[in-house]
């Protein structure tokens, strides 16, 4: 059996005193996209922060294996060399720092923490050119600090530009649909779609259905209470949104 | 309720008056005899204590033996040099620049201890009158060269009505323990606009003093900012004082502080007349055992009605040891007017830089550009592209390490 | 930089708010009076042997004697500030009294042996003394208010003492505490403000005369609001007051100070200490509205308010926070402040200040960051009139251990008129990397527009400006017991009197 591309086995994290995983278990293998599913304050949005290393969060407990590799030690741009790209549900606003320095400096630390050779500013130019051309993103809006004075839409774009660029291994889309008109909606899900190469993993986190009747999963889960208490295929996701998820964590709405 | 005790002198102290009887101001030396340096109960030094922190003085400066590098190359700036207080021979003079000199200082408004001393020890000042449109940019070179010295420079600039220009004043020298003394005395005519930058690089040992003072006409505009870059214990005072209507000024400034240094700015600014604007924007970087120092007062004088002015100071922490101690003040006597300050201090967000290793950044390097977007603000404004490259040279310099 | 713009005030007008000053009766200084009843002074002037007088007078044991005499030779040797900006002759030290008492009061006693003229003048001035009164719901009496009232240099009673000591709280003068609870006034006076801390605070630990005591135990939630009143009656009397409040682990009290005095032509001296200590888990909650007689419309007389104020959050969690409004004196100097000594502590400052007249306002406060995790805000209004000058002053420091220090400062000023004076001098010192301090000031005056709208919706001049300056501290008033806002309300209003027109 090849190596999954990420695999979590029995999570347990806690911020300050307050324990949120409980217990997470997600085998993903290549080229799947999984979707998590679950009601605000589950601990959805704090599962894409663990795998991405975020310091307010403790691991007191299990693994993170990354393409087979256990990433819980790792800082935050050691897992991203690894592969790994969280596109963030409120992307932070940087004043000072112009879009495309940001863009080139993260791709290069990247190459280089891979021991490849930085990419040339005409190549860079053309690939951040081609990947704008698809998620509607002008020159304009590179030019300026990063994410400052972006509308909701023009700031998840740029997170999927960003995907496209870093070309991870595994994804991890927090709430992407959050904030988005329909037209918007098309636009980010058209370009997540074009990312998916047979290869490359996803992990979706939302809170509603709509997102998945763009970006088909794999795999459904549902979240409950920092753990996942029931998984199945895409139609899972319908029943949720016809039953709600009292149906399935027992819990009132 | 108790008795004055007589103040104890150090040897600083002891020096300093000893020069200025040397210098035949015999009253400054008697005044200094009384009061001593100013300490922490001083408002204006609260927090440059200058008692406790000016431990020598160096012999008064001789003529400066030779030159040392200059410290920042601006291509195809006109340079001027001071050295050691003394004005050196310039080459022909740009268009719209008259060089002249005079006798003494120039500093006039202000009853301070360094402008005290500027007055009384500097022996010549150079002058510069601007007229029309002055193309290249101006660089007055301050040197202190040779030995540990101390010495007291002058420099009178007066930019005609409707006149326009930049001016980037450098401070640096030899690697020796000076203490420098530098004053500027800028008035801006009429409708004149001047960019006015001082930027001290002065050895790991100095001790850097300076004092500019603004007066602006109807309608001109100045922009500034300054640098604090070098020096061991270092302090930047700028009084300016709006004395024509319709006249604005950005004030920016900033202290890059590293370990065992000491840098203080202070800013007055006076609205004496209606309708002024303008806006302060300082902000302090330390690392290391240092001490970075703002205080900045706006005062609206009764009367002044309209002004609008707004300062703005931001700290930023490198390290635990370091301290950034801030006051912005307000001292508003008319009533119809927007006035306001705000004060940060912290260290790197942590949210952003997190934001940036998350796609790949290492910490070091997602730092350094968290700081350079901080200072963005502050370089940004200045037009000419061969300084503005400078000037971030310089930044980059400290953010290095360098 | 939004940070910085200026507020709009129309949005902090209520209804409510309207309809209360409607309602208002403009008088002047209403509490002006002068009570006639015979007392007993000390000699005039300031040695050892007055020191010597007051401890005797009060019964005092020999170590408080002894603590009397060391700061009044600590004092010899001190200076008086002069970093303010406040302007007044030189006090003569000699020249007044330092313990003037009413004769017929030798101490707190049964309310049925109070003079009559004392009980009186609290009347007057609105605060209910007898306890059946009071429970009977005498109109303007509120039944969960215990008051101890201070009448120059003596408390003359303090009420419902056995109700509160039932709970184990211990409500009295400090002159009685001094006597009958030697061991916690000996652990805790000096404490927070050590006798040589300041010129006025050393003074005050010379001579102090009266003044409140509280002891609130472990657990303990103090029932009812707990409150003193003084009153400065004799002429050329200085008031000492020294004020201590411990509040024992995981405890809570809520206390209120009201200050009234006559209108006379000379200057009189308020020199104050207060004391506050909150153990773990403990809050404070700190009350002033400050009406001292501010002098007249040309500047002449008025009270000399020199007061140290100082909490001590030297517990865990513990909470401090100190609301005033100072609407008297023709001088203030004040700057009630917090150390955050205990991890996780927080310390507050809401304050209203409003000067008129010839007043001089210098009053802000200190948050110093000592433990980890401590936070503090700071809500500073500062409204000035006349021929006043009105100065924030305030200080906020992190020490190198203060792991993660938190401060937020708002300071507003609001000017009435172009002769007078609005300033903010903040002190800002970070010694912490993790430390994040937040400092906004901004200045401006009561626009055009907003006396326009208010003024079309009938409101005199004067009801628009108490109105919308009622707006403009509402932020601060909210944090004031509900008992005394409306009453607080009317003050602003009456100390603005005269500022228009």
């Amino acid at each position: 059996m090849t190596t999954p591309v990420l695999e979590i086995r029995n999570l347990h994290a806690r911020i300050e005193e307050r324990e949120i995983l409980k217990g997470v278990n997600l085998v993903i293998p290549a080229g799947e996209v999984h979707a998590i599913m679950g009601r605000n304050g589950s601990g959805k949005s704090t599962l894409s922060y663990v795998l991405a290393g975020k310091e307010d969060y403790e691991v007191t407990e299990g693994e993170i294996l990354l393409n087979g590799e256990n990433i819980l030690e790792m800082e935050p741009d050691e897992r991203a060399a690894a592969g790994l790209f969280l596109a963030f549900q409120y992307p932070i606003e940087i004043p000072g720092v112009a879009t495309m320095t940001f863009l080139k400096a993260a791709i290069n630390a990247q190459r280089k923490a891979r021991g490849e050779a930085e990419l040339s500013t005409p190549d860079f130019m053309r690939a951040v050119k081609e990947a704008g051309a698809q998620l509607q993103i002008d020159s304009d809006m590179l030019k300026r600090p990063l994410n400052v004075g972006f509308s909701g839409g023009e700031k998840k774009r740029a997170e999927i530009l960003q995907m496209a660029l870093l070309k991870p291994s595994l994804a991890v889309l927090d709430e992407t649909d959050s904030g988005l008109d329909i037209d918007a909606l098309q636009v980010v899900s058209k370009g997540v779609n074009a990312l998916r190469d047979g290869q490359r993993s996803m992990l979706v986190i939302t809170h509603y259905q709509r997102l998945l009747n763009h970006i088909v999963p794999d795999v459904v889960h549902v979240f409950s209470d920092g753990r996942i208490v029931e998984s199945g295929d895409k139609d899972l996701a319908l029943q949720l949104e016809a039953k709600g998820y009292a149906g399935f964590d027992g819990e009132a709405a | 309720m108790s008795v004055l005790t007589p103040v104890r002198l150090g040897p600083a102290e002891q020096t300093l008056i000893a020069q200025l009887q040397s210098a035949g101001a015999a009253a400054q030396a008697e005044r200094l005899s009384g009061s001593g340096l100013p300490t922490r109960r001083v408002e204006s030094y609260h927090y440059t204590d200058l008692k406790q922190l000016l431990r020598s003085v160096p012999p008064l400066a001789g003529a400066a033996p030779g030159a040392s590098a200059p410290a920042l190359e601006i291509a195809g700036a006109y340079r001027l040099m001071i050295a050691n207080g003394r004005v050196q021979d310039a080459g022909t003079a740009p268009a719209g620049v008259i060089v002249g000199r005079s006798e003494g200082s120039v500093l006039t408004m202000r009853d301070d201890v360094l402008v005290r001393l500027n007055a009384a020890l500097a022996g010549e000042s150079l002058s510069l009158t601007l007229e029309g449109s002055v193309d290249p940019v101006i660089q007055i070179d301050r040197r202190s060269e040779g030995e540990a010295a101390h010495s007291a420079g002058s420099v009178r600039i007066f930019v005609a009505d409707g006149a326009s220009a930049t001016i980037v004043e450098t401070y640096s020298g030899s690697d020796a323990a000076h203490v420098s003394n530098h004053a500027s005395y800028i008035s801006l005519g009429k409708g004149a606009r001047l960019s006015h930058i001082a930027v001290d690089l002065s050895s790991g040992q100095a001790t850097h003093f300076a004092t500019h003072e603004y007066q602006l006409a109807e309608d001109a505009k100045l922009h500034t900012l300054a640098i604090h870059a070098g020096a061991s214990l270092a302090r930047t005072q700028i009084f300016a004082r709006f004395a024509g209507e319709g006249s604005h000024a950005d004030f920016s400034g900033l202290n890059l502080v590293k370990d065992g240094q000491h840098l203080d700015i202070t800013l007055d600014v006076n609205h004496a007349v209606p309708n002024t604007t303008s806006q302060e924007r300082f902000k302090q970087i330390a690392r290391g055992r240092s001490r970075a120092v703002f205080q900045g007062r706006l005062v609206v004088a009764r009367h002044a009605q309209k002004t609008d002015a707004k300062m703005m100071m931001q700290g930023l922490m490198l390290s635990d040891e370091a301290e950034i101690l801030s006051k912005p003040e307000l001292e508003i006597y008319a009533d119809d007017v927007v006035c306001g300050h705000g004060s940060t201090c912290g260290q790197i967000d942590e949210t952003s830089l997190f934001y940036l290793m998350s796609r790949g950044i290492p910490r070091a390097e997602a730092e350094t550009m968290l700081v350079r977007a901080f200072l963005e603000e502050l370089v940004d404004p200045i037009e000419d592209a061969e300084l503005n490259e400078a000037l971030t040279a310089v930044i980059d310099g400290w953010l290095l390490g360098r | 930089m939004s940070a910085l713009d200026i507020p709009t005030l129309k949005e902090n007008i209520d209804l409510e708010t309207v309809e209360k000053v409607r309602a208002l009766d403009v008088d002047k200084y209403k509490y002006g009076f002068e009570t006639t009843i015979e007392s007993d002074r000390a000699p005039k002037g300031l040695s050892e042997d007055t020191v010597r007088f007051i401890s005797a007078k009060k019964g005092e044991p020999e170590w408080m004697l002894e603590w009397r005499l060391d700061a009044f030779r600590r004092w010899l040797t001190l200076d008086e500030p002069t970093w303010a900006r406040v302007h007044y002759p030189q006090i003569d030290f000699q020249d007044m009294y330092y313990y003037a008492a009413p004769k017929s009061t030798s101490g707190p006693k049964s309310l049925d042996e109070v003079d009559p003229e004392l009980l009186a003048t609290y009347e007057k001035l609105g605060i209910p003394l007898r306890e059946q009164e009071i429970l009977a719901g005498v109109e303007g009496a509120s039944a969960n208010v215990a008051v101890d009232a201070v009448f120059d240099s003596v408390s003359v009673v303090t009420t419902f003492r056995e109700e509160l000591a039932k709970v184990g709280i211990i409500f009295c003068s400090i002159s009685e505490a001094v006597r009958e609870y030697p061991d916690l006034v000996r652990q805790y006076l000096g404490s927070v403000v050590p006798v040589s801390d300041n010129f006025y605070a050393t003074l005050n630990s010379a001579v102090f005369t009266d003044g409140s005591f509280v002891y609130i135990p472990k657990g303990v939630r103090c029932p009812m609001e707990l409150s003193t009143y003084f009153r400065i009656n004799e002429r050329n009397t200085g008031q000492f007051e020294r004020t201590l409040i411990i509040a024992e682990e995981g405890s809570y009290v809520s206390y209120l100070e009201g200050c009234t005095a006559p209108m006379r032509d000379e200057n009189q001296l308020h020199a104050a200490v207060v004391e506050l200590v909150a153990l773990d888990d403990a809050e404070i909650k700190y009350s002033t509205v400050q009406n001292w007689y501010p002098g007249d419309k040309d500047g002449k007389g008025g009270i000399y308010n020199f007061v140290t104020k100082r909490g001590d959050c030297r517990g865990h969690n513990s909470k401090i926070s100190w609301t005033q409004v100072e609407t008297g004196s023709a001088i203030t100097w004040k700057y009630p402040s917090c150390i955050l000594r205990g991890d996780n502590s927080r310390g507050e400052f809401y304050s209203i200040a409003i000067s008129n007249g010839h007043q001089q306002v210098d009053s802000g406060t200190k948050m110093i960051h000592l433990g980890k995790n401590t936070s503090s805000r700071i809500i500073a209004k500062g409204i000035a009139a006349g021929f006043s000058d009105n100065t924030y002053r305030g200080q906020v420091s992190a020490h190198a251990k203060a792991k993660n220090a938190r401060n937020f400062t708002q300071c507003d000023s609001l000017l009435i008129g172009d002769t007078c004076g609005a300033h903010t001098v903040p002190y800002i010192e970070s010694r912490n990397a993790s430390a994040h301090f937040e400092h906004e000031a901004t200045t401006s005056k009561i626009s055009d527009d907003q006396m326009f709208y208010c003024m079309q919706r009938g409101l005199s001049e004067e009801e628009a400006v108490a109105l919308i300056v009622n707006g403009f501290v509402r932020d601060v008033l909210q944090q004031l017991p509900m008992e005394f806002m409306v009453e607080t309300q009317k003050l602003i209003s009456i100390s603005l009197e005269g500022s228009v027109g």
